[in-house]
């Protein structure tokens, strides 16, 4: 501190106060003296972790409500939020780390039992844009990364997102080869799916025909091993879910989604064959199924029973076996059919 | 938002991209491995051929879910210090997860100890250590994060005596657990290596914190001083631990308190360290940023001391791992499973540690100052005296000779056993005849094997001339001799299903939740009420079978009188 700011206690309000002027000044180009910013930059970290502290509590006391409250208000009443994700790329690692706990922690804080985070974010709501594009930064991108995620908590938040045109690029971000980033953009990617049903069921109804089609070619068709893998769980998951019924009847009498489908159920991985099994029951147990889904089935009728009687999981699942008779019952009741 | 700029306030120093392609890396060999993973020693082609450690994790045979292994490597990429080993990237190379990292040449101190150091450090280097783990835990502490399997194995050095904390494959962080956003920082999950787990950690229910890890760090520290854990003489084989959970009879060590042992000297300050992190209530136990002040680091060296009196001499972390692995192999020949032995560089996240520590029941430490060791106290059993026993015991030789010396040596102690420790070391000689049994069965598992599957053999043939006889018969004698024979045959096999169920079930509980047991014992009921149910058919079937043989004599006979 430096006799700068006396030792007088702050209140949480002048923590915020303080980190904003201090973001105002890292956010103007360097042109005044280089010892002058490097102490004025490490002024604005320890603010941040301060802000962090009341926000988390640390090894001496406890987070107290009535400060986290005094901090969100003073935070969302002004631009702070977008301060603090712009000059993000100009504090160090620990800062970053830092702001990113705050901005997670003050999405679910609540100031006389209202979340004002939303409404902070549906007025400024561009700033989802700058946080997706993170993951094009090697260097940003975890920590863009992590605030996005707690920001689509929100649900208005997470239909802007879903309706942008951000959500394309998703399928991008999940193969990229850096797993740590790959890995939080599909983190992000499955939240946007399955957090907030009605949006989804919304969102994949009206966006049916494009998403399953990059869907399909890929992730449940790409070449890399984890890409497949998680797709073909996430697929079961969304497909399962009941607010997503309409979608799951539609896609379960698509041709082209049961060979996909099919060839999954042939990959040596018994994790991809496990997952895939859980949507292939959905074909299998549609009640009106079309005639190419059922010549396809009929076609196949043997090789599937052979490959469903020796298809087992390790650890002893009740519902898996139930499910997997169900789906045998299906199979092999289709000739007789076939027959008459 | 260039990232040159980024580093303008802070002299960080940048990361360098490592290729993110396995195609520019060499693997030149082995250097440790765990449950699903293995780590190799490697150079970067593109890198000017620079060295680094690869640890490759199967990702289709790890049950551990993307969300884990997410978590780990993200935790990793995102902690930046000198004594935390950080990773340079990580890619996936088909199905598994390739984490490139720093390669550590001197490897860990688990492994150095039982190469170079099988009695332990001396205290000054000890000190080294303990202060750069220190640093470690106070920046992991800080950000929020738990190591949770801090030990030996888990310290690695380099050539140039630089000391890093590796293995994040069960740290946790605190602020990721709760996402409700409430105060209260605890954790529940089980996760460590059982010998270095605080109690707090062994009764997860209550949660833990930061000072899981300080616990830990005292048993580390016990560690370096002595060659192992505390209760590391008993050897990590499954068998023998579940023996020791099962009656908890830990013989008196006096055996092992031997010159070597008395003759070690620790100052005060270091008793004192170790003492305060081992203290019963998580809440006395300092922090890792207080511990730093304590006095024991007052004087000490710098990592230079650690190459001149730890490194120098020392085989490479490959010709170390071969012959551990070679030992590992031998033991596991014997029966004995060797995991804990093996881990080098970086062992695996040792979810059967995890497992079986759920097993354990101590329901307290003392720590014992004047024998600068841990005493357990363990629950009385119900039938034995209701005071607390207390068990002192040393630590003094490396894990890969315990298997045999263990049980050779107590016969050789009850001489100086106290009156309350023999009735104890009853226990654990029966014990170790048990475990000895247990060797043995498992060699006969083979045989069995092969008996059983002449049984059914056997008993197709006794059935097909069953029907037979039935349909066609009356070669009575033969037939009675035939179900006889096979009467007998099928107790005989009862017994043995019963022997290797009672084999199985004791090398696996250990890695068994409770669930996953009381599932076993379901299952094991099944298969003997099935057993009793074939028999009992089988005993109508012979019912049956003599009954119409005796009513077709008698009508025969009926007949001829009539």
């Amino acid at each position: 501190m430096k006799g700068l700011f006396k030792s007088k206690p702050r209140t949480p309000a002048d923590v915020v106060r303080q980190t904003r002027d201090l973001l105002i000044y890292a956010q103007r180009t360097p042109d005044s003296r280089e010892s002058k910013r490097e102490e004025k930059m490490s002024e604005l970290c320890k603010n941040i972790r301060e802000m962090k502290s009341i926000l988390y509590g640390n090894s001496e006391s406890e987070p107290v409500s009535e400060a986290c409250a005094q901090l969100t208000q003073e935070f969302f009443k002004e631009n702070t939020l977008r301060l603090l994700i712009m000059c993000l790329p100009k504090l160090n690692l620990e800062a970053r780390k830092d702001a990113t706990q705050v901005v997670a922690n003050l999405q679910r804080q609540q100031v006389q039992s209202k979340l004002i985070a939303s409404d902070y974010l549906e007025a400024n709501i561009d700033l989802m844009d700058i946080l997706i594009q993170g993951y094009g930064n090697t260097d940003m991108a975890l920590h863009y990364g992590a605030m996005l995620r707690e920001c689509i908590r929100h649900q208005t938040v997470a239909r802007y997102v879903l309706e942008s045109e951000h959500m394309k690029k998703f399928f991008d971000y999940i193969q990229l080869p850096n797993f740590d980033i790959a890995a939080d953009a599909a983190a992000t990617f499955k939240e946007l799916l399955t957090r907030h049903k009605s949006t989804v069921a919304e969102f994949l109804s009206k966006n049916y025909d494009w998403f399953f089609a990059e869907y399909n070619s890929k992730l449940l068709e790409s070449s890399n091993y984890i890409t497949r893998r998680q797709a073909v769980k996430l697929l079961g998951d969304i497909l399962l879910d009941r607010s997503n019924s309409a979608v799951m009847t539609r896609y379960v009498s698509s041709r082209d989604n049961l060979r996909i489908l099919m060839n999954l159920l042939r990959e040596s991985s018994k994790s991809i064959q496990i997952e895939a099994f859980h949507v292939f029951k959905l074909f299998a147990a549609n009640q009106n199924k079309p005639a190419d889904i059922m010549s396809i089935l009929v076609a196949n009728r043997s090789k599937l029973l052979r490959l469903f009687a020796d298809f087992k999981i390790d650890k002893e699942d009740e519902q898996f076996e139930a499910d997997k008779a169900q789906v045998v019952r299906e199979i092999a009741a289709l000739e007789p059919k076939d027959h008459s | 938002m260039s990232t040159s700029s980024s580093h303008q306030e802070n002299p960080e120093p940048k990361k360098v991209q490592f290729p993110l392609d396995s195609t520019a890396y060499q693997i030149l060999d082995e250097i440790g491995f765990g449950v699903s993973a293995v780590v190799y020693k490697a150079i970067c082609l593109p890198m000017n051929n620079t060295i680094v450690a690869i640890k490759s994790i199967d990702l289709d045979q790890s049950r551990a879910n993307f969300d884990n292994i997410r978590r780990e490597t993200k935790t990793l990429s995102l902690l930046s210090h000198p004594n935390i080993l950080s990773a340079h990237c990580s890619f996936t190379v088909d199905r598994h997860l390739w984490v490139v990292m720093p390669f550590m040449s001197a490897g860990s101190l688990q492994s150095i100890i039982s190469s170079a150091f099988p009695d332990g450090l001396p205290e000054p280097c000890i000190a080294v250590v303990l202060r750069e783990t220190l640093k470690a835990m106070s920046y992991l502490h800080d950000q929020g994060h738990l190591h949770r399997d801090i030990k030996a194995g888990n310290i690695l050095i380099d050539f140039n005596g630089s000391v890093k904390v590796a293995d994040f494959g069960v740290s946790a962080s605190v602020y990721d657990a709760n996402s409700s956003g409430e105060s209260s920082i605890r954790l529940n999950d089980v996760a460590g290596t059982p010998y270095w787990m605080a109690p707090e950690v062994i009764h997860s229910h209550n949660g833990y914190g930061c000072k899981a890890d300080v616990w830990s760090f005292g048993i580390t520290a016990l560690e370096l001083a002595h060659g192992g854990p505390p209760l590391s003489n008993l050897p990590p084989s499954k068998s023998l631990l579940l023996k020791i959970t099962k009656r908890f009879r830990f013989s008196d060590y006096e055996n092992r308190h031997d010159k070597n042992y008395k003759s070690k000297k620790f100052s005060k300050a270091f008793k004192d360290l170790v003492g305060c992190c081992l203290d019963q209530d998580p809440n006395k136990r300092p922090t890792a940023e207080r511990l730093l002040r304590h006095s024991f680091f007052k004087h000490c060296r710098g990592l230079d001391f650690l190459v001149k009196n730890v490194l120098q001499g020392l085989p490479s972390v490959e010709e170390r791992f071969k012959k551990t692995r070679a030992l590992g192999g031998l033991m596991k020949e014997k029966g004995i499973n060797a995991e804990d032995d093996e881990d080098e560089e970086e062992d695996d996240e040792g979810s059967s540690a995890r497992q079986r520590a759920k097993h354990r029941r101590i329901s307290g430490w003392n720590f014992n100052e004047d024998e600068f060791d841990l005493d357990p106290v363990f629950p009385v059993e119900p039938q034995g005296d209701s005071a607390v026993k207390m068990v002192r015991f040393g630590g003094e030789s490396i894990i890969q000779d315990r298997g045999g010396e263990w049980s050779e040596s107590n016969p050789s102690s009850p001489g100086r056993v106290e009156e309350e420790a023999e009735s104890e070391n009853v226990g654990v000689m029966e014990a170790g005849r048990e475990a000895m049994a247990v060797g043995e069965h498992s060699e006969n598992v083979g045989e069995i094997r092969g008996l059983l599957g002449g049984g059914g053999v056997d008993e197709e043939a006794l059935m097909g001339a069953l029907s037979g006889n039935v349909v066609g018969g009356l070669d009575r004698e033969a037939m009675m001799g035939a179900l006889v024979a096979f009467i007998g045959s099928l107790d005989e096999q009862r017994q043995n299903v019963m022997k290797l169920l009672s084999v199985l079930r004791g090398v696996e509980a250990w890695e068994l939740s409770r669930e996953e047991q009381m599932g076993q014992v379901i299952e094991r009921l099944r298969v003997e009420l099935e057993n009793e149910r074939g028999r009992n058919f089988q005993l109508e079937m012979e019912l049956e079978f003599l009954r119409i043989q005796v009513s077709g004599a008698h009508s025969s006979t009926g007949a001829g009188i009539d």
